[in-house]
């Protein structure tokens, strides 16, 4: 009998924690912290999906669709050696991530722009990944654009220099490569990180990406 | 206690049954598939305009526990498929829900192609499929697209003449088209045993789509291939290029507008093969050049956002003297000049014209002027002249003209899911004219060809993983005074894990070659039916293919023992191709495997049998590596065929052929190398200019490679032929200035 009623409870318990959440901060919170954990395609595709309902809650906010953007893309560049899969989360990503800069008054929020510029260049890079032959040309100059206003925005935006150290990294020397500078921006990178923490639910990503290019570059 | 606690449950169960008075829930189980009722596993489901929500898990199954009462709506979402939203009455039940979730093919762009029969290399390419330069930096192609395709599934490896020899048919049957105008001489004019450079350089293509059968009703008049090129459109800088090699040398360059909207471009080469050929020498001895200029010009305007209009013209000249001992008396020599000029141009336009409808046409004018002269020679190199036949043939001057013109338009409608329909119009005009100047006697044939072609074409989903592309063509050939009607249908069937299964079938006329019609003007078209069908999977930077086809040709043209329409025949055969991107780092590979099983009855075929241009088994390998560090990239290609049928056909007496000689060539294999080396001269300059250096090999075993046989008059002696020379070589450097102008449309388009 008591279990019965304890699972009924639990089962109340539950539905209603959903509901219990029902606030914009700690929604966030919890996605977010579980995006600092995602590693798979279905991580993120989920953590796309949850920050998107968030943002059709939360409709001012520049986060939630930026994060699903973010997600979107992450998948994309995930798909690195599929080609034919890339396409469609570039173009979500992209979708999203255009949401999210309509919600930031441009003249003012330099930091959050700057976060807005460093997605938009992984999802032109996204879209080299799809056949760098043919589609290269086109959008990997975007890309590095992107990532050069990202910058411009905000120079101590570690996320900017690590898609710099990124493009420095995987371009060849004679079209402007350069392992050493990437190496440098990485480290650039890693130090921006470590002297500014975690911090709640702004972007914060970053540390395991440049740790893994880091790692590859010894 | 025991009572009190009692008392408690009951407490607690009563205040949660009022509560559900009051809070009604609704348990809401569920399954989402696709189509295929493959689980959508990590598909989102959502109750809209709350934060109520929760994701299927592998099985594609999901539980939602919902409070309330009332109308709600469940939104449905995967990446890839059409969001669905579902409305539901919440009512403190469970609710079973079946959902099936559509294929988006709006972002997925291409969900079902119909990919029958054809190769496409476009600048759109995804994953594994080719691009257009993939296609052009295959090793061993000497600038010539058609050299380049003969390493994918159903081209014959012909090593003495130009074009492209596909599942059984000749080069004559296999057309190649620039923005959908015919380009009737893709090559320099061809001579005897030695393949002539293509005129177009190869990197003009932006979209190149090798159909090896059951090509679209928007193309006719080639009964076995079609190779549909689609030119650049605006060049994204002004740039100047030269390149040295030894056996040629060029530049040119292409200016664009400071707004982007116009650009126009002029390249000029000059080859010679003298300095060349005495250094790695050649058979035959080549008295006059081979010389080759070329020269084209283009200019491109962007009339609107959406309109654009392209020209390109080209001339070329080739002036060739070759001599060889006679095969006919081993005292005598004959020698073969040609000069040839050609003028090609074409104009294209295509615009939106709004509502989804889309209007491209485009017109063609071709001029080739051809000169031969053939002459005999005794020791002294004096010119006889021998009454006697065979040898009374070999003093011989003619001249070819050949003048083509094409004006074609077509008309699409853009329809949801990527259908559409497709019709429009053709006319084409043909001038030929032959003299020929024998010792004994002239020669004058002249004439010239209407020709007028309807099609429509529609792309259609059957149902939601199958697409179809039903079309039909006719043409009316006023020399022929005859119609004909060609249906076209293709089909494609895609399975969930992306591998599809396309079919074609389809009618292909043709027109017989003007210097038969010159002969006798009452021929008829000929036609080939084809039956394909083909299994795709492309995924992970692999693209895996195997076609099968059956063809059947009818009305070939013959020429004993006389000219008419008496021939026939059949193809059939299994091509595989496999790709792959993916697992060796930086190496990109493909496997070409052709089978093929031919015979046709025409020209002097006494009956059907297998074509000299044909063999049943071609495997192909290509590499190309891409040394990052050292800005390096390697191409080899490999290929190994077995020896194609040879045949001395002769008439008996009684005026019935029969084979004096008849046997197969060896095997052919041919290893080809190339290798690019990029740097920069001057990498200090604001617009630095990137250089190159290309080089080489063709044939690097200097494996012996027999072509066929010529043969004497009376049979008995017979020569190989073979290529001019065992290996090729070159080696050059060419060098590109330009501003980079990308970075501020880039800015401007942000």
């Amino acid at each position: 009998m008591k279990k019965v009623i304890f699972f009924i409870i639990a089962n109340f318990l539950q539905a209603y924690s959903i509901q219990a959440q029902n606030n914009y901060k700690q929604q966030m919170q919890a996605a977010v912290t579980k995006l600092d954990q995602a590693a798979s395609v279905k991580d993120y595709q989920q953590l796309a999906v949850e920050f998107e309902s968030i943002a059709q809650l939360e409709k001012t906010g520049w986060l939630p669709y930026y994060y699903a953007a973010f997600c979107n893309v992450k998948i994309g560049w995930i798909y690195q050696e599929d080609g034919d899969r890339i396409e469609p989360f570039a173009d979500k990503a992209e979708m999203d991530i255009k949401k999210s800069e309509s919600l930031i008054d441009t003249a003012v929020q330099k930091k959050e722009l700057s976060e807005v510029f460093c997605v938009l260049s992984m999802v032109n890079r996204a879209r080299v990944f799809i056949n760098p032959m043919s589609y290269g040309r086109q959008y990997g100059p975007v890309a590095s654009q992107y990532t050069k206003l990202a910058l411009k925005e905000n120079a101590d935006n570690p996320r900017a220099n690590y898609l710099d150290g990124w493009e420095k990294y995987s371009t060849p020397k004679l079209w402007g490569g350069d392992k050493k500078k990437s190496k440098e921006l990485l480290e650039l990178a890693k130090h921006q990180l470590a002297s500014n923490p975690d911090n709640g639910i702004n972007p914060h990503w970053g540390l395991k990406e440049v740790d893994e290019l880091l790692k590859q570059l010894k | 206690m025991r009572f009190s606690g009692r008392n408690k449950i009951f407490n607690t169960l009563f205040f949660i049954f009022s509560y559900v008075a009051v809070n009604a829930q609704t348990t809401i189980r569920g399954i989402v598939t696709n189509s295929n009722k493959d689980p959508q596993s990590g598909a989102s489901i959502r109750v809209k305009e709350s934060n109520q929500g929760t994701y299927a898990d592998s099985a594609g199954s999901f539980l939602l526990i919902v409070q309330g009462k009332g109308k709600r709506n469940l939104e449905l979402s995967s990446v890839g498929y059409t969001t669905r939203e579902i409305e539901i009455s919440l009512n403190d039940t469970i609710i079973f829900l079946d959902i099936e979730l559509a294929t988006e093919t709006k972002t997925l762009g291409d969900v079902v192609v119909i990919s029958v029969g054809s190769f496409e290399a476009s600048d759109k390419a995804k994953g594994a499929s080719l691009t257009p330069i993939d296609a052009v930096t295959v090793a061993g192609n000497g600038g010539d697209i058609a050299n380049a395709l003969r390493t994918l599934p159903g081209a014959q490896q012909i090593g003495e003449q130009d074009g492209l020899f596909v599942r059984g048919g000749s080069n004559d049957e296999a057309k190649q088209f620039v923005d959908g105008s015919l380009l009737p001489s893709p090559n320099y004019a061809s001579i005897p045993g030695l393949p002539q450079p293509a005129r177009l350089n190869p990197f003009l293509f932006k979209g190149i789509l090798f159909s090896t059968g059951g090509y679209s009703a928007l193309y006719g008049e080639a009964m076995s291939s079609a190779l549909i090129l689609e030119t650049v459109d605006m060049p994204d800088k002004s740039s100047a290029a030269l390149h040295i090699f030894p056996q040629n040398l060029g530049a040119g360059f292409q200016e664009l507008s400071m707004d982007g909207k116009r650009s126009y471009g002029i390249n000029a080469g000059y080859g010679n093969m003298q300095f060349y050929n005495r250094i790695v020498p050649q058979i035959p001895d080549y008295f006059k050049g081979p010389e080759y200029i070329s020269t084209d010009a283009n200019f491109r305007i962007k009339t609107s956002a959406t309109g654009m209009l392209k020209f390109y013209c080209n001339y070329g000249y080739s002036n060739i003297g070759i001599r060889s001992p006679d095969i006919d008396s081993s005292s005598l020599f004959s020698s073969f000049e040609q000069v040839n000029t050609n003028f090609y141009s074409n104009l294209s336009y295509r615009e939106s014209l709004g509502n989804n409808w889309k209007i491209e046409a485009s017109t063609a004018f071709d001029n080739y002027q051809n000169g031969i002269t053939r002459k005999l020679f005794n020791v002294k190199n004096q010119q006889l002249f021998l009454p006697d036949y065979p040898y009374s043939q070999y003093n011989l001057d003619s001249s070819t003209n050949s003048k083509f013109a094409e004006a074609r338009f077509v008309l699409r409608k853009q329809l949801v899911h990527n259908q559409a329909i497709r019709f429009g119009a053709e006319y084409f005009y043909n001038h030929y004219l032959l003299s020929s100047h024998y010792p004994s006697d002239d020669a004058t044939n002249m004439l010239y060809n209407n020709l007028i072609a309807a099609f429509a074409e529609t792309d259609i989903y059957i149902a939601k993983k199958m697409a179809a592309k039903i079309g039909v063509r006719a043409e009316y050939s006023a020399l022929l005074k005859r119609t004909n009607l060609a249906p076209r249908l293709s089909l494609a069937y895609r399975f969930a894990d992306g591998g599809q299964i396309n079919m074609a079938y389809g009618i292909f006329y043709q027109l017989p070659e003007m210097g038969y019609l010159a002969q006798n003007r009452d021929l008829d078209f000929s036609s080939a039916d084809h039956y394909i069908i083909n299994y795709q999977k492309k995924a992970g930077n692999r693209l895996f293919r195997i076609e099968a086809y059956y063809k059947v040709y009818h009305d070939l043209v013959t020429t004993y023992p006389s000219y008419a329409n008496w021939g026939d025949g059949y193809a059939r055969g299994i091509e595989l191709f496999w790709r792959d991107k993916r697992t060796f780092k930086n190496v990109d590979y493909w496997i070409t495997y052709t089978y093929l099983d031919t015979k046709r009855k025409y020209l002097d075929f006494p009956y059907a049998i297998a074509p000299s241009y044909s063999t049943p088994h071609t495997l192909s390998l290509v590499v190309k590596k891409y040394f990052q560090d050292i800005n390096l990239s390697a191409n080899m290609a490999y290929t190994l065929a077995t020896g194609r049928p040879y045949y001395d056909i002769q008439n008996s007496v009684s005026g019935s052929p029969f084979f004096y000689d008849e046997g197969t060539t060896p095997v052919y294999h041919v290893m080809n190398l190339s290798f690019a080396y990029l740097f920069s001269i001057f990498p200090k300059w604001k617009n630095k200019e990137f250089s190159g250096i290309g080089l080489g090999c063709n044939n690097v075993f200097g494996s012996k490679e027999v072509f066929g046989y010529y043969f004497s008059y009376n049979g008995t002696n017979k020569m190989a032929v073979t290529p001019p020379a065992t290996r090729t070589f070159y080696i050059g450097l060419f060098m590109s200035f330009g501003i980079d102008r990308r970075n501020d449309f880039i800015n401007e388009n942000l």
